[in-house]
């Protein structure tokens, strides 16, 4: 890790609620090191990435692919359990991923998952404004609270995956074990 | 009447007031130091970081502190008189708010005592050395060869220089008869009893790495906000340096200027209204 994870000892005053008396991760322990960033900045994340108005398992395509554009190891391992979790096959897990002879249209048949899927593609990684073909297939299958959501848990990811990338946040031991078992690779 | 109108009001004033806030704003104005004490909080020493406040910072922090109504103002360090400016620094603080340094006492000669005395004689102005044992070899033992001397020589020299001195002496194991010699020495030289404490090594810095002092958390240390280059911090015990790394654990936040905003934290940490757990949040 490029900075020290704070331990439960060491957190601030603000910090300490958010340890839960335990460890509370390494996204929190190095947020600690600017408390009153962590304050209003982990709740924040924290509402923007859990289940919510938009159901659970799409919330987690939106994690996973994200992470996956972004090319974040940390995200895309330690959301690769929760993705299976919350429904996902691992043939859809797999697509997300990005893995070799992966497809996207064959592991998801369901349109909106394919239109979800073609604005979190565009979101994440394009220039300039959404293409309108895009955008007419968000409309389509999105009401107009839901594109909103969806938009911020794509940026929300991006901000974490740059974030985990660049502090080269360690992925927790037992995540790795439950990828080995469900036979992934750590990325 | 004119105090009633121009009299700070607000939630920090009327907290200093009801004393749920100390009074004092502490200002670590630099870390480094020419003595290595054996139980030093912040690990400083001559050639440590030094982590030094701007002067200016300063004296715009002071301002701030006397609007929000804080009563009166700290420095400490590292030994501050090794910045050279220190002397006319304090006094321009001291012109707003009543100031305290802290000193080893061992700077307190030629043309830095002549600075420091046409600077602060006659201002609103302590000056608190650090003694802490009665004899040389105990005192020195732990702050360093020719302390003791440098602070015997120093202290009255201060007093009959027109500077209000007052006397630390921070201690595990004082005994009555050792704490009667250091009165009878500060009385000898002009420093009245009121203007001389005694206080328990704190476990912290090179104190805490060798397991000496008393433990001392957020629910034992005053409520006195600190500034520092690291960020504010919950009492001046709150920045203590280990192994060369800042403490943080009784940080408050990085963001120490305008300084109503690590106050008002400190304030709703005092009032016990800390907020969030992660415990719901789902992404630990």
């Amino acid at each position: 890790m490029l900075v020290r994870a704070l331990a439960e000892i060491d957190a601030p005053l603000l910090a300490k609620p958010f340890y839960g008396g335990g460890d509370p991760g390494p996204i929190t322990a190095t947020m600690a090191h600017v408390p009153e960033l962590l304050e209003v900045g982990l709740p924040f994340i924290g509402a923007a990435l859990a289940p919510s108005a938009i159901p659970f398992r799409t919330k987690e395509i939106v994690i996973l692919r994200t992470s996956a554009l972004l090319a974040c190891r940390y995200c895309i391992d330690s959301h690769t359990p929760v993705a299976l979790d919350s429904g996902l096959s691992h043939e859809q897990v797999r697509a997300l991923r990005n893995e070799p002879e992966t497809s996207i249209d064959s592991a998801f048949p369901d349109p909106s998952d394919r239109a979800a899927i073609a604005w979190i593609d565009e979101v994440a990684t394009g220039r300039g404004a959404i293409q309108s073909d895009v955008n007419q297939l968000a409309t389509t299958h999105f009401a107009e609270h839901e594109i909103v959501e969806l938009t911020l848990t794509i940026t929300v990811t991006m901000l974490l995956n740059r974030y985990a990338t660049s502090l080269q946040l360690p992925v927790g031991e037992s995540t790795l074990a439950r990828l080995a078992a469900e036979g992934f690779s750590h990325s | 009447m004119t105090d009633l109108l121009t009299a700070p009001s607000g939630p920090i004033a009327e907290a200093v007031a009801d004393g749920v806030l100390g009074g004092r704003v502490w200002l670590y104005a630099n870390y480094h130091c020419n003595l290595e004490c054996t139980y030093c909080l912040t690990e400083s020493g001559p050639n440590v970081k030094r982590r030094q406040l701007d002067a200016d910072w300063m004296i715009d922090r002071a301002h701030e502190a006397k609007e929000l109504g804080f009563t009166s103002i700290g420095v400490t360090g590292g030994e501050p008189f090794m910045v050279q400016s220190m002397p006319e620094t304090i006094a321009r603080l001291a012109e707003i708010l009543p100031t305290i340094v802290l000193s080893n006492g061992s700077l307190f000669h030629g043309p830095r005592l002549e600075r420091i005395v046409a600077a602060l004689a006659g201002k609103d102005v302590h000056i608190q050395v650090s003694l802490d044992a009665p004899d040389a070899i105990a005192n020195d033992t732990k702050r360093g060869e020719e302390n003791f001397s440098d602070v015997c020589s120093a202290i009255p020299r201060l007093v009959q220089r027109g500077l209000k001195v007052r006397i630390a002496t921070t201690t595990e194991d004082l005994s009555q008869a050792d704490k009667d010699r250091l009165c009878t020495l500060h009385r000898s030289w002009g420093v009245p009893d009121e203007d001389h404490v005694v206080r328990p090594i704190v476990a912290r810095g090179r104190a805490g790495l060798d397991g000496i002092g008393v433990a001392a958390g957020v629910a034992d240390l005053p409520a006195e906000l600190c500034l520092t280059t690291d960020g504010a911090f919950w009492s001046a015990f709150g920045p203590t340096v280990r192994n060369g790394i800042m403490d943080t654990d009784l940080l408050i936040s990085r963001v120490t200027s305008p300084i109503s905003f690590p106050a008002n934290i400190m304030l709703r940490l005092a009032q016990g209204r800390t907020q969030g757990t992660d415990a719901t949040l789902g992404i630990r």
